[in-house]
């Protein structure tokens, strides 16, 4: 072996060291994996190719591993990403001590790239980027040797000390320059271009409007799109917050639909006190995601102080003013396509909403009811409370009864006239909102102020915070207790409060949703102000460990997604490219397409390059007895093809059937002939 | 044109395919250069042309002493009208023999390619048109180079097509010694044709249909030659024009109104060999047949139009 192809070897397998390090930084790979690969790598250094005589015997060997690994990931004692990192690395492990030649270091640099891969996905840390550039530096190297032997006359000595030089210098160029141009090349977000639609999984399907109408199946129940997410400080704790977050309130029915008295209450404020706070307040940063598509700001209840609002649009992230509307409901002034704001809200129980403070309209609308309102309402009410007047017990009997006597359902069909009515005394069934409505009228058929909430019921754990999902929309009734304030009574049955969708569906929704939101982060969001923040860091280094690990940059995880997704874009417009660009065959051309097909019987081929007008006159030349059959075909084909006169309609098949005929027939007596050919020799021996 | 041919086969025996090539040429209204050693008929093959179609001809002998003058003609002083008259040199005929062309000065050799070119003499500021149809009939000894002027490529790039005669096959050739004592062989060949009917020809060829995608094919094989690595200089957008005219008079052959890729493959090499430049060093003959051989591995790369 030369001196430069032991110089590439061992270039090649450090590199494979680097990549295998790479996955193993994250201290996840099983021990022992850790131990063969060392193995392995210390003789391939050595120069002891130990697989190089019988490689695929020793192939079994990683069948072997394979089902170990297997066997691991199936009882749950390694994880699945895992185990494929594990494997690769022994893969890689196989080839570094098989015979080494062109296609084994291919399969070696191959191996590298998957293992880079894996430890992509397992840390992502400082010391995988370095890993990442050694391994990147010294292949290329490697691959550059090769190509360079390759090249090299046998017997000729490879130039090594000469190009080793210059391809260091172009190798470290060329992984600074990917470095630089990726994190200070200014650039604008991808999205600047124009207003993109909604993203990720289509519209939103949520959102508040004005009015909540009743009737119509509650699809919403089951849909398991992540609509917000928040951090609460103190933190609960807990997997399920099974709370309350209001979004507004209505106190207006007619009937049919709830709306409010009252109009915009105050306009453009930076930060909107609802209610008086208190020393126990629950601090609540908020992230609406792009699946809400409504302005409505939600918040714990009670919220009692709402500010610090962002709107993340299409162009970037700007801060946005509030807006106070009757019912209690904030919103944005602008519209982006997720918000993020703090609220303050006081502990459940305590709500220091006080009745005095509403408007008079809106006190009066506390007690309204419908014109059109079922006699039996009332009757059922004061039949239910048997002469209960304190509000809140009041209210409690008759969710209670509410709950018994009415069962849950979403599959509500048609337009009622009085769906209140149809609810309570005929179907008996319905959603959310009809157990809400039902409570509030019956309450306010008594003379005990209340009113229809609507916003989410829920939370769950995720990280170090809590989602609602597009499921968890719900609407319950605030009772108004004198000294208390208002005072929220949920009649609906507590199994159907929150969302209603298919567990896996909930999580595969929120894998997809947490890649889409990193990689809207990482890479998309990548800005120019990112950018600043970097060169910022570099002039002014952090302060405490804790701005360290805040760090701007995306994730290496992030880098690969991008690369990939690079990858798959370029491979779907190549071929998008090619098929869009390929000419549509002409008529003519599918008929000689026909002809050939016809000829092939007769074992008639065109040579490389031949066109079928060769091949006529190579037949004509040849004296074939086809030759003449084929001669009007291919007159009528040049005539279509290139003389402007196309083929009638039919003309094409007549031909066909008539060249078809000839062929059959030649074939048929090439057969007897060859028959002949065989039986006389026979005949002659005998 | 079946008839020219005919009467060429007769003049020269044993060279159909070329004397088709010759006839093409002619009424492709391009010019003609022989290449080939000398005494295997290529004087004969012009004359007999000439003949077969009542062609009015001139034989001009390149030499190393031939001046303008003696191919184009000269002012002529008359002494009795005290004028200068202008008396027409060889070259006014409508098919001209320039016998062993490279022979000649490049000064006369250049006065006879613009006269190619451009179908006029120019001639102490007056022009004289040449007649038509105009023919040149070039030839030129590939093998011995002593003593002449090779002409340049841009030269070459005027002749339409480019052929070499060979040898005739030995049982032509005892053919010929048997009966070549008797009677000259032109005195075989009949006018069959004439001026008119090869003008009338030129025009029913011009009129061909090329289709879009044989044009297309056309381009694509100039620009294989340019993008070739054996080949340092490329066809030409003349050579271009000049193989779809002669893949026009190709199609007329076949007797059709339309031109096909087959016509083009026809008359590639003739019309294309002696206007690529080869990168490798040799010259004459060897280059003729490694540009042929290079034109024809070309056709089996470019795809053809189906």
């Amino acid at each position: 072996m030369t001196k430069g192809s032991r110089l590439r070897l061992v270039l090649r397998d450090v590199a494979s060291g680097c990549a295998f390090a790479s996955m193993a930084v994250s201290g996840q790979l099983p021990l022992w994996t850790l131990g063969l690969y060392g193995v392995a790598l210390v003789a391939a250094l050595a120069g002891k190719r130990l697989f190089a005589r019988r490689a695929k015997l020793t192939a079994l060997l990683l069948l072997g591993v394979a089902a170990v690994l297997a066997v691991n990931v199936t009882s749950g004692a390694l994880n699945l990403v895992v185990a494929a990192c594990a494997f690769a690395g022994l893969i890689s492990a196989h080839r570094l001590l098989s015979a080494p030649d062109a296609a084994t270091d291919g399969q070696v640099h191959l191996s590298g790239l998957l293992m880079v891969a894996g430890g992509a996905a397992l840390s992502g840390e400082l010391v995988y980027g370095l890993f990442l550039v050694a391994f990147s530096v010294l292949s290329s190297v490697s691959m550059a040797l090769g190509v360079v032997e390759a090249a090299v006359p046998e017997g000729e000595p490879v130039p090594v000390r000469a190009v080793l030089r210059p391809l260091a210098t172009g190798v470290t160029f060329a992984v600074a320059g990917a470095m630089a141009f990726f994190i200070l090349f200014p650039r604008l977000n991808w999205n600047m271009t124009g207003p993109r639609a909604a993203p990720g999984l289509g519209p939103a399907t949520t959102g508040f409007s004005n009015t909540v109408r009743l009737g119509g199946a509650g699809t919403i129940k089951d849909n398991p799109r992540i609509v917000l997410r928040a951090t609460l400080s103190p933190d609960p704790g807990g997997d399920a917050l099974n709370a309350y977050w209001v979004g507004r309130t209505y106190d207006i029915f007619d009937g049919l639909e709830w709306t409010n008295a009252g109009g915009v209450r105050r306009e453009r404020e930076p930060l909107l006190t609802l209610r008086p706070g208190g020393d126990n307040l629950i601090h609540q940063r908020v992230e609406l995601l792009p699946a809400y598509g409504g302005r409505t700001l939600i918040a714990l209840e009670t919220p009692s102080r709402l500010g610090n609002a962002v709107a993340n649009g299409s162009t970037g992230s700007r801060r946005t003013f509030l807006q106070e509307l009757a019912g209690g409901e904030a919103r944005f002034l602008e519209a982006g396509l997720s918000y993020s704001y703090e609220a303050y809200s006081l502990p459940p129980g305590g709500s220091g909403d006080t009745f005095r403070r509403l408007p008079s309209v809106e006190q009066d609308a506390l007690l309204a009811l419908p014109e059109a309102l079922d006699p039996r309402v009332s009757q059922t009410a004061a039949r239910v409370l048997n002469g209960e007047r304190e509000p809140l017990a009041a209210a409690q009997k008759l969710a209670a009864w509410l709950q018994r006597e009415h069962a849950y359902t979403l599959e509500l069909s048609g337009e009622r006239e009085d769906p209140l009515a149809d609810f309570l005394f005929e179907r008996k069934a319905g959603h959310c909102e009809h157990f809400a409505t039902a409570l509030t009228l019956m309450l306010r058929t008594q003379g005990i102020r209340a009113r229809l909430a609507t916003g989410f019921f829920g939370g769950e754990r995720v990280n170090d915070g809590y989602v609602l999902r597009a499921g968890d929309a719900h609407a319950w009734t605030h009772v108004l207790v004198p000294e208390r304030g208002f005072v929220t009574v949920d009649a609906t049955p507590p199994a159907h409060r929150p969302s209603q969708g298919s567990r896996l569906l909930q999580r595969l929704l929120g894998l997809y949703e947490a890649l889409e939101s990193r990689w809207r982060n990482s890479v998309v969001d990548y800005s120019f102000r990112d950018q600043v923040d970097v060169a910022r860091a570099l002039v002014r280094p952090p302060k405490g460990s804790e701005s360290t690990e805040r760090s701007r940059l995306p994730p290496p995880r992030a880098w690969g997604a991008a690369l990939l997704a690079g990858m798959v874009v370029y491979a779907a417009w190549r071929l998008v490219t090619r098929l869009v660009g390929r000419p549509r065959p002409h008529e003519a051309t599918r008929f000689v397409d026909l002809v050939e097909a016809v000829l092939l019987p007769a074992r008639l081929f065109r040579a490389e390059g031949e066109t079928l007008e060769d091949l006529d006159a190579r037949l004509a030349r040849e004296g074939h007895p086809l030759a003449p059959a084929l001669a009007p075909a291919t007159r009528r084909y040049l005539e279509a093809r290139f003389g402007g006169r196309p083929l009638r309609q039919g003309e094409a098949e007549q031909l066909i059937r008539a060249l078809q005929r000839a062929v059959t027939a030649h074939v048929r007596l090439e057969a007897q002939r060859a028959r002949a050919a065989a039986a006389e020799p026979r005949a002659r021996a005998s | 044109m079946e008839r020219i041919s005919a009467e060429l086969g007769r003049a020269v025996q044993g060279k159909e395919a070329q004397a088709r090539l010759v006839t093409t040429c002619l009424v492709s209204g391009g010019h003609l250069l022989l290449e080939d050693v000398p005494g295997v008929g290529k004087t004969t093959l012009a004359e007999a042309l000439a003949r077969a179609c009542g062609l009015s001809f001139a034989r001009v002998q390149f030499t190393a002493d031939l001046m303008p003058a003696d191919i184009l003609g000269a002012q002529i002083f008359h002494a009795q009208t005290a004028t200068f008259q202008f008396r027409p040199g060889p070259l006014f005929r409508q098919l001209v023999l320039a016998d062993e062309l490279n022979r000649a000065p490049p000064r006369t050799q250049s006065a006879l390619l613009e006269a190619m070119a451009q179908g006029q003499v120019s001639l102490d500021g007056s022009t004289h048109a040449l007649p038509s149809p105009f023919t040149v009939v070039a030839t030129q000894n590939p093998v011995d180079f002593s003593g002449t002027y090779p002409l340049p490529d841009s030269q070459l790039d005027r002749f339409m097509l480019r052929l070499s005669l060979g040898h005739p096959a030995p049982d032509v050739e005892a053919k010929l010694l048997a009966t070549r004592g008797r009677a000259p062989p032109l005195d075989a060949v009949q006018t069959v044709s004439s001026p008119e009917e090869v003008d009338m020809l030129r025009t029913l060829a011009s009129e061909l249909r090329l289709d879009g995608t044989v044009a297309d094919y056309v381009v694509r094989l100039a620009r294989a030659t340019r993008e070739h690595g054996d080949i340092e200089r490329g066809a030409s957008t003349r050579a271009v024009l000049a193989l779809g005219a002669a893949a026009r008079t190709q199609a007329l052959w076949e007797a059709r109104d339309f031109v096909t890729p087959g016509d083009v493959r026809a008359v590639l090499v003739p019309c294309w060999a002696h206007r690529v430049l080869l990168r490798s060093a040799v010259q004459g003959v060897a280059a003729r047949d490694e540009a042929a051989h290079l034109l024809e591995e070309l056709t089996r790369k470019v795809p053809a139009p189906r």
